[in-house]
């Protein structure tokens, strides 16, 4: 009897540890979206997903990663902090995902970035701008693929003095969280270069008639407009500036937001002559970035944005990691993202080890006949700026 | 002294005249809201999305190739049926029940809801921008004068008089002004209440829509658009009086001049604030309004 049940244990085991080990060869690695699928920031959560889906086609295509398939879950973000966590804790916690994207919102990225370190799982957001996510509130389990305000701020810095040494700007900004540390962030990066600042005036969200503050800036005789206003406030700034006459003395520049290519299309012709510091342009003068546009249109029918490369590039960061851990552990995934260098459309990208923010060179664009046209360039390593993040 | 002469010149002035634009964009709005309040004691919530309504009319008749001055004249009269035709099918038939305030401000609200979502639908989310149809300006002054916000105030003007003229001098008007000061005897007396009712409401409507129109090239069409002028317009039918053509006239270039000149001085946010402000001061201090009385009672 004794010995039966011995061998009925063994037998056991042996089945369920075949299990076990069939199990981790072909069941999918499984990656959770969060991401906007409907309300305001739903064109940004599309391409999310557009790019995603194309990486992990190819990868699948090409046997997976350590030969298991990547299958993508989605959750609706709905650009929502409070959603956002929700979803998150169903997808560590129901869906037993391995790794977490595509939130949008920065908010919503430093609390998912809370709620992976409590679940012991990383995550990594291929949008979200805030340079706190990389900076002083830097968490051990958030990495940042795409570029942060201040290292688009830093690109158009360069480009601006090299085009306009001794420029006086001015500075209108949306009154809220984003608006002033936009302001903030492209003045101090500017004045440090040398430029003027002649004024600044931050306007309500959501701002109907911007004519009241013309008076200021012509009274500052400036020579060069920033601002960060985004959406439909671009489409009023931009329409009544012209109507003013404003625009043709005028430079303007401002955040990556700004000009998109939901607003361009209203803006029309006025948008002609914008500058901003974006990292990523579809032209990009590089095999990767062909290869990556030509698969892009073919698979979604679509150009691709920064936010569909950047989550594009996401996929194969994350293939990288695994492989060279030979391992979905989270604690040796996160030793093998620190340093490690990946291609990506952008070109070779490399992950600083100190504060999880992805290095890489930035462009300047210009909008030339409604497109961006890339006219100047920031290395990697001169965009990034000092490593500010303490906890880690 | 030449930095106060500069700063009257190029910053106080011009202020003032884009407060006035702002001014006359608001009344125009307020206008058709008080009307419909003076006469029929409803408060449209959907009003904003008249306006949206027209703006959104007027982009799909430019796509049709009408000239913006055809859609200027046409948009309005396609929002007169239809305007005739809610007060008949929708605000009516809860008019005469008891709790007709509560009632009709929850169906205008619905209103509001259902027609954004058809904007969205029909228009998608984005932005739409109307040419200007007159560029260029005028230099006076050393300052910049946009031929299309000098046509706003000029055409503004005139429609607000015109206004004022067809509810106090005409036969309509007067029509309109008896079945508000007592419906029973204008009844009696052979006024046709219920089609005056209808007309009334038709007018207010028509004349959101021309707001919308004339106001598009500047602030551009989209699907919210409708929140967008209608709590300033509220504010200055309660701060003029409901129901009162000139209080609506006062308090628009008052409260708007407030808004222009004090965003001079304090941060722009809280210009908002400051107008509200005034007008819960005006609520507590004199509730009809400064220049109290409701229609047909002055």
């Amino acid at each position: 009897m004794r010995n039966r049940s011995w061998k009925m244990f063994c037998l056991t085991f042996a089945v369920l540890g075949c299990f076990a080990a069939s199990g981790n060869a072909s069941e999918p690695i499984k990656i959770g979206v969060v991401t906007p699928l409907t309300g305001t920031y739903t064109g940004i959560g599309q391409q999310v997903k557009w790019g995603l889906e194309l990486a992990a086609k190819e990868i699948n295509a090409s046997g997976g990663i350590l030969g298991r398939k990547v299958e993508l879950l989605y959750e609706d973000e709905e650009a929502n902090p409070l959603v956002a966590t929700q979803k998150a804790e169903k997808l560590f916690q129901v869906s037993k995902v391995d790794f977490l994207t595509g939130t949008v919102n920065s908010a919503s990225t430093l609390a998912v970035g809370q709620l992976a370190e409590r679940n012991n799982k990383l995550i990594a957001t291929t949008v979200s701008f805030s340079d706190a996510i990389t900076g002083e509130k830097c968490s051990p389990n958030v990495f940042r693929v795409n570029a942060k305000a201040g290292m688009q701020s830093a690109a158009l810095a360069e480009w601006l003095v090299k085009e306009k040494p001794g420029a006086q700007v001015f500075y209108l900004g949306p009154d809220y969280e984003m608006g002033r540390s936009t302001v903030a962030a492209f003045k101090s990066a500017a004045e440090k270069k040398g430029a003027k600042s002649s004024g600044e005036v931050f306007a309500p969200l959501g701002n109907k008639d911007y004519s009241p503050f013309f008076g200021q800036i012509r009274a500052a005789h400036a020579s060069v407009l920033y601002t960060s206003v985004a959406g439909n406030d671009t489409v009023r700034l931009f329409t009544q500036m012209a109507e003013y006459g404003l625009m043709k003395n005028l430079t303007v520049v401002g955040a990556s937001g700004t000009v998109t290519s939901q607003n361009i299309g209203a803006i029309g012709k006025v948008a002609d002559g914008y500058v901003t510091g974006v990292g990523y342009s579809q032209e990009i003068e590089s095999s990767e970035n062909r290869k990556f546009v030509a698969a892009f249109r073919g698979m979604h029918k679509a150009d691709p944005d920064l936010y569909g490369a950047d989550s594009y590039g996401l996929v194969y960061f994350y293939k990288a990691a695994v492989e060279k851990a030979k391992s979905t552990d989270t604690e040796k995934v996160r030793k093998a993202m620190r340093g490690i260098k990946w291609m990506t459309p952008q070109g070779m990208k490399e992950m600083r080890a100190g504060d999880h923010q992805a290095i890489q060179d930035m462009y300047a664009v210009k909008v030339v006949d409604g497109k961006f046209k890339i006219i100047g360039k920031v290395r990697g390593d001169v965009a990034i700026g000092p490593d500010t993040c303490t906890r880690f | 002294m030449g930095g106060a002469v500069d700063y009257i010149q190029f910053v106080f002035m011009p202020q003032v005249f884009n407060g006035l634009t702002i001014g006359v964009a608001v009344i125009l709005m307020a206008l058709g809201l008080t009307i419909i309040f003076g006469l029929l004691d409803v408060i449209n919530m959907a009003h904003g999305e008249f306006y949206a309504l027209g703006a959104y009319l007027g982009v799909t008749l430019a796509s049709h190739g009408a000239g913006y001055w055809l859609s200027l004249i046409a948009v309005p009269l396609v929002l007169l049926p239809l305007g005739y035709g809610v007060d008949r099918l929708l605000i009516q038939r809860v008019f005469h029940q008891k709790d007709r305030h509560m009632l009709t401000l929850l169906l205008t609200f619905g209103l509001a809801i259902v027609m954004e979502d058809v904007f969205k639908l029909a228009y998608g989310p984005n932005t739409i921008r109307p040419e200007t149809p007159v560029s260029g300006g005028t230099e006076l002054f050393g300052n910049f004068f946009p031929s299309y916000r000098l046509f706003l105030m000029a055409f503004g003007t005139i429609t607000i008089a015109s206004v004022w003229l067809a509810v106090h001098r005409t036969r309509f008007g007067s029509m309109v002004r008896a079945a508000a000061f007592d419906k029973n005897m204008a009844s009696s007396l052979g006024v046709p209440v219920r089609k005056i009712y209808s007309a009334t409401f038709a007018f207010g409507v028509a004349l959101a829509g021309l707001s919308g129109v004339l106001l598009s090239p500047i602030y551009s069409v989209f699907p919210t658009m409708g929140k967008d002028f209608i709590l300033m317009a509220f504010a200055v039918v309660i701060v003029g009086g409901l129901g009162n053509i000139k209080g609506v006239v006062f308090a628009g270039l008052l409260l708007t001049q407030v808004q222009a000149i004090s965003s001079l001085y304090i941060s722009p946010v809280w210009a908002d604030p400051l107008v509200f402000a005034i007008m819960v001061v005006v609520l507590m201090v004199r509730p009809q309004g400064i220049l109290g009385g409701k229609l047909g009672h002055v």
